[in-house]
């Protein structure tokens, strides 16, 4: 038995908008990232089902997928329980599997096998059958099911903070919830119901409702119906006793409600109450969990929910959040497709302080610089016919070619659709390569060249000076002094450049590569290091891609470049539900 | 040790406590006692009591009947059978283990000790699981664990459960006749005792209670002389409640017992009172002695169900074929009653099959045909069950032709008409086997059953018939004779032959 309950594996089928999810979590905390609408509260909900802390729990048609209530749908864990779970009191024994650390198994060893240790885990479940009811089940190595008691699932004790403003549950004392769970007195509801019941309330009503209810008495004895009427405390249907009875606190001098403070006090009160309560066996999951909470606090629950010994699960939307996920916290990736993918903090970690946003997006599409951030945007602008932010479609910078190589394996790793367009430094071919097969269209590096190069290649050597000139950011004159000092002439008029170029038998098409991607080739010594920021005044620089992008069409360089780059923006576009491109609006 | 001294034992947290435990001393009640004080204390789990016979779950579960929820009470080898379905995927077993495990008349099952054993040893995960339910665990009668069912015991020790032991080296009658496996178990029994704490249930309370308690005393100091590879002196002054009976068995055959007239009136008085035990060493001798009072003494058939055990496999190896069927119960009812046999029945049965039931009979042929248009309808367990109980009509209605037949194992008839209703005859022995581990049966008035199948049970009044050389001078002996001895709190006779009397016994 663990000290815990923990989760290894869930698996939902059929639930919600998640058709076909299986995902196996870290112990201690786990972070959901991913675009609005990829089911990360639905993930939660479905936890919380599982674990729900009593029966009258209700299914909805709609918590069925495409609402087909024809199908059953199955929410699965895999999970280590603590001794004080009580799952050895179920009617019939619950025996355990064994956890491989992929899945659960039957534990098997053959005769001369040395004895493996192992870990023993029990495999629950709730089904939403097509009656709607919701059935919990604990299935037996045998391949059989037993119902799952309540009090097992009240023990194992889920911390549940929703998104929901008025959420308050874990402050009152309902069934299962973190304060019942703390004050733990089973007794306790009865003996208030007693000591209320002992209450007059009669005595304390006004004298025409006295005489409304004498009148009353008068009228039943006339019709032989009970007499004797007075008001008293009655149970039924509807809330407990137990959920008017929540926790106060002083303030200002007042006895207020706990519950009427603001959301960020609530949500971080209850989770205290949980961590209190003996055992600390509990599961917690948390919904947005930035909401209520300002920044410097969010900061510092992250950092208390990363040192509580309980599993927590939580969402984000909150670039702030991401940020400070430390070395314990996990960060998941949940895609479009319900797929969800482990982001290892060493390999996102750079990515994930510079550019946070990278990871709360539905889909992000990397670039590997300035050049490609802004290339990339402004064709998916025109594909998008309109901001590719609006749906969810990021792009982010990756910050050079080795960083993006690590980062964009790590998403394919975690089988999580991402994009890239990168250059050809002509390093990691064989890991590129990899990439490629595994990536598929959503992977564009340019043959043997850079953006800028392949871009410019493209270019017909008829507008090449249409190329240069940039007058409104002032651009024209720095850019012919990168090209006059590259052939070593003191005037930076075309024509002297042109004239430079032809006695070296040089092309302008292939100096202005050089000059656009910062090449040294030829540089005097001294003159490298200002060579190699060539490139800053042309397209690596916010804005650049953009103008690369924009002369591609008007220069007349997109038919040559169209077979390279539309298979690549056709990638993105079906990877949020858009209907293919054959052609760049205009 | 006195009974206060060993309920403050059985208390204390030793976690390995062995009662050593003499017939009719106060062990179920030691045992159930300390079962309900245990249920109603556990902070967690259940108290698991594990027996070996179904009549020793019953009594156990009527005593603790209140504590019933904390308390579960089962068969070694149905917590054996329980583990390993649970697990049969990895240990190649099919899904229904106890189905599986009746074959060949219950084989199977310590197959699956020894699965359950192995797997328990290797994956202490499971044991640990079974202790946290059942945290404290007595079991009863150890002396009939079989090997494996030992170390699925030692198992649930290991993996952290309190043991409480109760046994008793002298009532080994299950675990085979062998001299050698019987030291075997003699060894274990010493060993466990030096590994926890033991005592021994020393006051007679089965004869203290309404009985008589001379006989109760006598039996112990035979006890203690078998124990000693002694024999057991029957004194000249006989204590009060023990008689014996000089009286040697004049059958012809080998199934018939007899008696010469001046004898059966001296037997006949005392084995026809009320509330008698009569046992004897075997099966053929229970038979016959049901026969020679002429049935006036009904055979107690305990729990097991042999025949119907060799009916179910006939049945499946039959697979459709009518003739095998109709075999299959020829077999059956000659081996549970009288006076139905191949020749007198059966042949006839087996004829209508092979013609198709063509021909146009009367009287007895045509009571046959119906049969053998029930099995020729359904060739299976189905049909067989079906004609059975036509059978089972002709029989009670004494109709001409099956007048003379006599079933003496009533329920195991029974049992075999219920197979109609199960999908397989497989399916029908283990649920039928299931559904008589739950049930209790009394004892009626007056019964002849075997020595295994009397164990567990006491009764006011005892004879064993004969005492002769079937007791013979070996532990596998000396435990039969103990068994038989201390069934019996009021009286107990022994009718010994004149000559080839049981060395065991030394007549005053």
């Amino acid at each position: 038995m663990s000290a815990t309950a923990i989760v290894h594996r869930l698996r939902i089928l059929g639930f919600r908008g998640l058709k076909e999810f299986d995902w196996r979590p870290k112990q201690g905390m786990n972070v959901i990232l991913g675009g609005g609408d990829m089911g990360k509260t639905t993930v939660l909900d479905a936890l919380a089902l599982l674990f729900s802390p009593t029966n009258s729990a209700t299914v909805a048609e709609t918590d069925y997928w495409q609402r087909e209530t024809d199908t059953e749908f199955v929410i699965e864990a895999t999970v280590s329980l603590p001794e004080s779970s009580g799952i050895e009191g179920q009617r019939r024994m619950a025996f355990p599997w064994h956890w491989n650390g992929k899945e659960a198994v039957q534990p098997v060893s053959k005769d001369g096998e040395p004895v493996e240790p192992d870990v023993p885990v029990y495999v629950i479940r709730v089904r939403g059958t097509t009656d709607l009811e919701p059935s919990w089940e604990v299935a037996q190595p045998d391949g059989t099911a037993d119902h799952l008691t309540v009090s097992v699932r009240r023990q194992i004790g889920l911390v549940r903070l929703s998104s929901d403003e008025r959420n308050d549950r874990d402050l009152r004392l309902v069934y299962g919830s973190a304060l019942d769970r703390l004050v733990a007195d089973s007794s306790f509801r009865a003996r208030i119901g007693r000591a209320v019941a002992k209450v007059p309330l009669t005595k304390e009503l006004n004298a025409d409702s006295v005489k409304a209810l004498e009148d009353l008495n008068e009228k039943m004895d006339k019709n032989s119906l009970p007499t004797g009427l007075t008001l008293g405390l009655t149970s039924g249907q509807g809330p407990s006793i137990g959920s008017l009875i929540g926790l106060l606190a002083m303030h200002q001098g007042k006895e207020i409600p706990l519950s009427s403070w603001g959301a960020g006090t609530r949500r971080m009160a209850a989770l205290e109450i949980a961590a209190a309560t003996a055992g600390n066996a509990s599961l917690t999951t948390i919904d947005e969990i930035e909401r209520g909470l300002e920044p410097y606090r969010l900061r510092k629950l992250l950092g208390i929910l990363e040192e509580t010994k309980g599993q927590v699960f939580v969402t984000t939307h909150s670039a702030v959040a991401i940020e400070c996920v430390g070395k314990k916290g996990h960060l998941w990736y949940l895609d479009s497709k319900g797929h969800i993918g482990y982001l290892p903090a060493a390999k996102i970690a750079a990515q994930q302080r510079r550019e946070p946003e990278t990871f709360l997006a539905k889909f992000a599409a990397v670039g590997e610089g300035k050049t490609e951030v802004g290339l990339l945007s402004f064709v998916l602008r025109k594909a998008f016919n309109g901001n590719p932010l609006d749906e969810g479609v990021r792009v982010c910078d990756g910050q050079g070619n080795d960083a993006v190589l690590d980062l964009l394996e790590t998403l394919a790793d975690a089988h999580i659709e991402f994009a890239g367009l990168v250059d050809d430094e002509r390093t990691s071919p064989g890991r590129w390569k990899k990439l490629k097969e595994n990536m598929g269209d959503r992977l564009l590096q340019w043959p043997s060249a850079a953006s800028e190069g392949a871009v410019i290649e493209a270019i017909p050597d008829d507008k090449l000076e249409e190329l240069i000139r940039n007058d409104d950011e002032g651009l024209t004159g720095i850019r012919l002094r990168h090209l006059a000092d590259r052939v070593g002439l003191q005037p930076k008029d075309m024509a002297s450049i042109k004239a430079a170029l032809a006695k070296q038998d040089k092309t302008l098409k292939k100096l202005i590569i050089e000059a656009a991607t910062g090449s040294t080739a030829g540089a005097p010594e001294e003159e490298a290091a200002a060579w190699k920021k060539h490139g800053q005044q042309w397209f690596k620089r916010d804005g650049g891609g953009e103008e690369l992008g924009s002369k591609m069409i008007a220069l007349g360089a997109w038919p040559s470049l169209k077979d390279k780059l539309l298979p690549l923006i056709n990638a993105i576009l079906t990877a949020v539900g858009r209907q293919p491109i054959t052609g760049l609006p205009t | 040790m006195s009974d206060d001294d060993v309920a403050h034992l059985l208390r204390s947290d030793e976690t390995l406590v062995i009662i050593e435990a003499p017939a009719g001393c106060g062990k179920t009640f030691q045992g159930a006692s300390y079962a309900k004080d245990v249920a109603a204390t556990l902070e967690r789990g259940r108290l698991l009591v594990l027996a070996h016979t179904h009549a020793a779950c019953g009594e156990f579960r009527k005593r603790t009947q209140g504590a019933s929820n904390r308390v579960e009470v089962k068969t070694v080898a149905s917590l054996a059978t329980e583990i390993v379905s649970v697990y049969h995927k990895a240990l190649d077993v099919p899904p229904h283990a106890e189905t599986w495990a009746w074959k060949d008349n219950g084989e199977g099952f310590n197959e699956i000790a020894q699965k359950c054993a192995d797997l328990l040893t290797r994956h202490p995960m499971i044991g640990r699981a079974l202790v946290c339910r059942y945290p404290v665990v007595i079991c009863d009668e150890h002396q009939d664990c079989t090997p494996h069912q030992h170390a699925i015991l030692m198992a649930l020790h290991r993996g952290g459960a309190k043991l409480r032991i109760f046994g008793d080296p002298l009532q080994r009658i299950f675990s085979g006749t062998s001299p050698k496996v019987a030291r075997v178990d003699a060894e274990r029994w010493e060993s466990l005792k030096a590994e926890g704490k033991h005592a021994t249930l020393e006051v007679p309370h089965r004869w203290k209670q309404g009985g008589s308690l001379e006989l109760g005393e006598w039996i112990l100091q035979a006890r203690a002389a078998l124990l000693n590879n002694q024999p057991v002196v029957v004194p000249a002054k006989r204590p009060a409640g023990l008689q014996v009976i000089v009286a040697d068995n004049r059958g012809q055959a080998r199934k018939q017992f007899a008696l010469d007239a001046a004898h059966r009136k001296t037997v006949d008085a005392v084995m026809l009172r009320d509330e008698m035990l009569v046992l004897t060493s075997s099966n053929i001798l229970v038979d016959a002695l049901s026969a020679y009072t002429n049935r006036r003494i009904g055979i107690w058939e305990g729990h097991t169900r042999e025949m119907l055990g060799i009916l179910v496999e006939a049945l499946q190896a039959a697979n459709g074929n009518a003739e095998a069927v109709a075999s299959a119960l020829v077999a059956f009812v000659s081996g549970v009653g009288t006076g139905f046999s191949m020749s007198s029945h059966g042949n006839r049965l087996l004829q209508e099959i092979k013609e198709g039931c063509c021909k146009t009979t009367k009287g007895k042929p045509a009571c046959i045909q119906e049969m053998a248009k029930l099995i020729l309808a359904e060739p299976s367990h189905v049909g067989a069950a079906r004609a059975l109980k036509l059978l089972g009509g002709y029989i009670a209605n004494k109709i001409a032709g099956f007048d003379a037949i006599k079933i003496d194992y009533r329920s195991e008839f029974g049992d075999a008409l219920r197979l109609e209703s199960f999908a397989t005859p497989e399916d029908g022995l283990s649920e039928l086997a299931r559904r008589r581990a739950h049930f209790w049966r009394a004892l009626p008035p007056r019964v002849v059953s075997t020595i295994h199948k009397a164990k567990g049970l006491e009764c006011p009044h005892a004879m064993l018939i004969p005492c002769d050389k079937s007791f013979a001078d070996t532990a596998y002996g000396r435990c039969r004779l103990y068994v038989a001895l201390s069934r019996a709190s009021n009286s107990l006779t022994l009718v010994v032959p004149s000559f080839g009397g049981s060395p065991l016994l030394k007549l005053e």
